[in-house]
């Protein structure tokens, strides 16, 4: 039976993978590149399967849990990214990121308990936290973007890149909105109903439109580039808060019935 | 200011009117009485809401207001202050079933957003500016590229989705019955706390629950027969996650008697009617459809 203890050797072999592609995307070798990647992801994977199965449940509640699946998510949308629109730096950045959150994960272990509540025993837990971990992924990595152009760029931004960041936020956006569905769907099985305002409900309805507003903004032919990745910054700290800040909401204290991390 | 084209300024003062305007309400009728727009109403009322933004479209071409309705210096503002508005609302504690009058005395209005006019006119006019969008690419259907379909789509199943969830609330009903065995129920209790008889009775059979080695809950669930006015009799097991569903009505696993654990005797069961609800799903499978085609389609830019 796989435990948290193994975690560091399956971290550990996944980043080397995902640094020795992330170079040879750089080099321009892109057999290299895919291949590497790929079997990293299939070691963190293997990982999340085994845990899957030692737990008896998907490895979806707490949030050690779901860190878990953002740094799988982080080099696959990196890949699929790649593969689409070939951009050499793409996969340094999501191995870097994938890395922050194994680390994190290694440092701070939280209580990793075997139960599920019979309300998250339901065949929509998994495509609902794993959509919405996937549109995280994308949207950090656009955020990372837009951090990038506003504070090392000397020079204007130019339409590729603000291209690059459009797309990350379209597939981060539509991801999102997949998953906020789900969400709904699967809360009328639940709950009896599709929408309570609940807290967790109420600050995904946020980040979602504070998303839009971005994608909007970008539409007007004479709008201003840094302050439409300025939006984007702001959308990615409310989706913090919507994301995990909430726990620490005291509006949010007691009322929330998405609270699960023990 | 004010001179043509407006820009996000006008949007921003018109979204601030209505704000105010909203405010106003609030100090001279109080809050919104969303129980008022019980059916007909709510139907009436959407109608009457339809034919308003269809007027404002067919107008559109003398009236510039309404032009600039459909545009995205309108709509960003808006969704600003949705955004504010709404992080008022995940900031501040909120009452719950904030919807009925008697439960929204207590607590600031900021405590009852949902009954809050500024908030509420704010979504309202999001409604409109979507209708005006989706009549304008209608409009122009068949000679837009695919793009423009889905988001049509997306604004589509979004206006939908808010008009038919937000009307339909008053229609909604949700009972809660105790169960309990051998004793065969028909009673159940609304919101409010009044008895109201069911169209069907329920008797508990057994109640399940199964512990995981901590004792934490590892399900719960009730074995009913259910006997119909109409003379059905069926027996079924209602889970958590996994209602019944008897004629119109859906039926929930909601409590037990948690003193009593996996020997209670008594299993308290949710009723939920929303004859609204394949509205509000058509919406949503609209607004799905728009982000897998978002998904597919959206990133395809040229050159990049």
């Amino acid at each position: 039976m796989i435990t948290w203890e193994e975690f560091i050797y399956f971290a550990i072999a996944a980043v080397l993978l995902w640094a020795v592609g992330a170079w040879a995307a750089w080099r321009d070798k892109t057999a290299i590149a895919y291949t590497s990647t790929i079997a990293g992801l299939a070691i963190f994977f293997s990982f999340i399967l085994m845990m899957w199965i030692s737990l008896e449940r998907p490895p979806l509640r707490t949030m050690g849990e779901t860190r878990l699946w953002y740094s799988l998510f982080l080099p696959l949308a990196g890949i699929i990214v790649y593969s689409r629109w070939k951009y050499k730096w793409i996969l340094s950045f999501s191995a870097v990121l994938a890395l922050v959150f194994i680390c994190v994960n290694l440092l701070k272990p939280e209580i990793h308990s075997k139960t599920l509540m019979p309300a998250l025993q339901s065949p929509w837990f998994a495509p609902h936290v794993i959509v919405y971990m996937f549109a995280y992924a994308v949207l950090g990595a656009s955020a990372v973007m837009a951090l990038y152009l506003l504070s090392f760029r000397k020079k204007a931004i130019t339409k590729v890149e603000s291209g690059i960041t459009d797309n990350l936020v379209y597939v981060g956006l539509a991801f999102m909105t997949v998953g906020m569905l789900f969400g709904a769907l699967w809360a009328k099985e639940a709950w009896g109903h599709y929408w309570s305002w609940d807290p967790k409900e109420t600050w995904a309805a946020i980040t979602w439109m504070s998303y839009l507003v971005y994608v909007h903004y970008r539409q007007i032919p004479t709008h201003n580039p840094k302050l439409a990745l300025w939006v984007l910054l702001v959308s990615f700290v409310l989706l913090q808060i919507c994301w995990w800040g909430i726990n620490y909401l005291p509006s949010a204290q007691g009322s929330s019935i998405h609270t699960y991390s023990v | 200011m004010w001179t043509k084209p407006w820009t996000m300024k006008e949007g921003f003062l018109i979204g601030g009117g209505l704000i105010f305007a909203g405010l106003m309400l609030q100090l001279s009728v109080g809050p919104v009485v969303w129980e008022a727009f019980a059916w007909p109403t709510n139907g009436i009322v959407l109608a009457g809401f339809l034919a308003i933004i269809i007027g404002m479209f067919l107008l559109r071409k003398r009236v510039y207001a309404f032009r600039f309705i459909g545009t995205y210096q309108a709509a960003i503002p808006t969704l600003m202050y949705a955004v504010a508005m709404t992080i008022i609302m995940g900031l501040t504690r909120q009452r719950a079933g904030g919807v009925s009058p008697e439960m929204a005395v207590d607590g600031t209005w900021l405590n009852n957003m949902l009954t809050f006019w500024p908030f509420v006119l704010v979504y309202v006019y999001m409604a409109v500016i979507l209708g005006m969008v989706v009549l304008q690419s209608l409009l122009t259907i068949r000679r837009s590229p695919f793009t423009i379909h889905y988001s049509l789509l997306s604004h589509l199943g979004l206006f939908l989705t808010m008009a038919a969830a937000t009307l339909g609330n008053a229609d909604m009903q949700r009972l809660k019955m105790i169960t309990g065995i051998g004793q065969p129920e028909w009673r159940a209790l609304t919101q409010e706390g009044a008895i109201r008889e069911m169209p069907m009775a329920i008797e508990l059979r057994q109640f399940i629950m199964e512990t995981y080695d901590d004792g934490s809950p590892k399900r719960f669930a009730s074995k009913i027969q259910i006997l119909t006015e109409s003379g059905k009799n069926i027996e079924t097991t209602v889970d958590v996650n996994k209602p019944v569903e008897v004629e119109g009505w859906k039926i929930y696993q909601y409590g037990y008697d948690t003193q009593m654990g996996a020997m209670s005797q008594t299993s308290i069961l949710e009723f939920v009617r929303d004859p609204w609800l394949p509205l509000v799903y058509t919406g949503i499978y609209m607004m799905l459809g728009g982000a897998v085609c978002m998904f597919v389609f959206g990133g395809r830019k040229k050159g990049l």
